[in-house]
């Protein structure tokens, strides 16, 4: 239910907005171009479209029609989230975001934020980029994300569920799988602040 | 991001950014686990948070993680979860 409430436009003006930043794509994932990104998501409220279709036809009645800098996308973004009495914006993997970008973004958020403080944030990002976001954002507040033994057991569970095969695996062996892992993982954990955890996807 | 606000304004949308964050948001919807993940919620720090009553100062909250510890996941859930609330915003 929450997932197909996802795609239908909100019955009250909350705006909602995320970003995964993507290593791959290091390119094209400027700085104006992420906040124009989530500003995008944030146009399902009238007013907030009519606020940016006004700012595009100011830029491109311009000579040559200039394309957006950061300060003017930054702004834009300001009065859209001042238009909206909430708005939430997640951003994930920060540290896949190249330093200079990662820098103008914090910094362009935390401007936004100080005009309008409805505006919350989640951030997400490994152990490397808390400096930069404590630089930008010192009252923060911090979960540091660990796997929960539960949660590797539901994974597991779910996974052996769906296995195609479920006769090739002895009992014994499946018990093995739903004890060991989840606690190797935990014992990871126990030294995760010097040893990095091997990719394991759990969720 | 809203499809017909989209269609109806190629140009604004092209203008603002050529990425497109809702593919990914889908792939991780799609592999997400039910329950999963779930704990976050009952963090005094997710509460603060949520609860806005701080202000500016407790508007930010960082999820600070090694690599596969499901931080993307969690990103997700949090998503999921608000706009949840905008159907049921007593729960918390």
């Amino acid at each position: 239910m929450i997932d197909n409430l996802c795609d239908e436009p909100c019955g009250e003006e909350i705006g909602i907005a995320m970003f995964s930043s993507d290593f791959r794509n290091q390119q094209e994932q400027t700085t104006t171009n992420i906040i124009g990104a989530i500003l995008k998501q944030l146009l399902v409220k009238g007013r907030v479209l009519e606020h940016v279709q006004k700012a595009f036809q100011k830029a491109k009645n311009e000579v040559g029609g200039r394309g957006l800098r950061l300060p003017d996308i930054v702004r834009v973004l300001g009065k859209a989230v001042a238009i909206l009495p909430r708005v939430f914006i997640c951003i994930d993997a920060l540290d896949e975001c190249p330093p200079k970008h990662l820098l103008e973004l914090l910094r362009s958020l935390k401007d936004v934020l100080r005009e309008s403080p409805r505006m919350q944030i989640f951030l997400t990002g490994r152990p490397q980029v808390e400096a930069e976001v404590t630089r930008y954002f010192i009252t923060r507040l911090t979960i540091p994300i660990v796997p929960k033994t539960h949660d590797v057991q539901s994974y597991l569970e779910n996974k052996l569920e769906m296995d195609p095969e479920p006769m090739a695996m002895s009992n014994g062996l499946r018990a093995d799988i739903l004890r060991i892992i989840p606690e190797k993982i935990s014992e990871m954990c126990v030294g995760a602040s010097t040893v990095p955890i091997p990719c394991v996807i759990l969720y | 991001m809203n499809k017909i606000i989209a269609d109806e304004n190629p140009e604004v949308m092209q203008w603002l950014s050529p990425l497109d964050p809702g593919r990914r948001h889908q792939d991780v919807r799609i592999d997400r686990l039910d329950g999963v993940g779930n704990w976050i919620f009952k963090t005094s720090e997710f509460r603060e948070w949520r609860s806005n009553e701080g202000g500016a100062d407790k508007a930010v909250l960082f999820c600070c993680g090694n690599p596969g510890v499901g931080k993307t996941y969690l990103r997700c859930l949090i998503q999921l979860q608000e706009v949840g609330i905008i159907a049921d915003r007593h729960q918390y």
